[in-house]
């Protein structure tokens, strides 16, 4: 059977991973608040690969984005 | 009414859940970060395709800068986000970088249909329809 973990759980056992979550619950925000890891890895193709599973599905990435964008980033980068 | 939704202020950004509603009527949840410097609200190309809103991604190719690279639109069907539903929602379908960790981008089109008041100190954002949106 497989194991209903917390977001909590899974950050800290699969780091710096994508992953994808079944049978999920979510809080009155939609946050994730538990669900069941059915893929995970590093490299995001192989979580989103095709055929998609046919149920409701999360995806969540457990690492520190590194996305530059945002106003900060904007004028840090053009030197506004 | 207005709705109420929780971010992580110590996050560098403010991370939205926002899922999607397929056309088979299966529910796709990504994370999405509140970005006001998107003037449309952008889906990664991977994401869409899991979902069956797009068919097929294309090949990346990224250019030197801060622009994501948008190269088609989609309609989506339905889309939940902050407590609020949207129902053919024209977006951007872009290629993301992996490293980013998120699927979505959401712009200034949703200033545009929301009354949106952002509370750091207490962490929530409060959200309401406008009556006469500028879409």
């Amino acid at each position: 059977m497989e194991e209903t973990l917390t977001w909590d759980e899974m950050r800290s056992i699969f780091l710096d991973e994508w992953l994808l979550i079944t049978d999920f619950e979510l809080d009155s925000s939609g946050h994730l608040i538990r669900g069941v890891v059915a893929r995970h890895s590093v490299d995001k193709d192989e979580v989103y690969r095709l055929p998609a599973l046919d149920k409701p599905s999360a995806f969540k990435f457990t690492g520190t984005s590194t996305f530059p964008g945002g106003w900060r980033a904007h004028a840090e980068h053009y030197h506004v | 009414m207005p709705n109420t939704t929780t971010f992580d202020t110590n996050a560098p950004y403010i991370y939205l859940p926002i899922s999607v509603i397929s056309g088979n009527n299966t529910l796709y949840e990504f994370d999405a970060i509140f970005d006001t410097g998107a003037p449309r609200t952008e889906f990664s190309d991977t994401a869409l395709a899991y979902a069956g809103v797009i068919g097929a991604t294309k090949p990346s190719v990224l250019k030197d800068g801060l622009q994501t690279q948008k190269y088609a639109k989609a309609i989506l069907p339905q889309v939940h986000i902050c407590g609020h539903s949207i129902e053919n929602l024209e977006v951007f379908v872009s290629h993301f970088e992996k490293s980013w960790g998120i699927d979505a981008l959401v712009g200034l089109d949703f200033l545009r249909r929301f009354r949106t008041e952002i509370d750091y100190s207490r962490g929530i954002l409060v959200t309401e329809g406008l009556p006469l949106a500028v879409r």
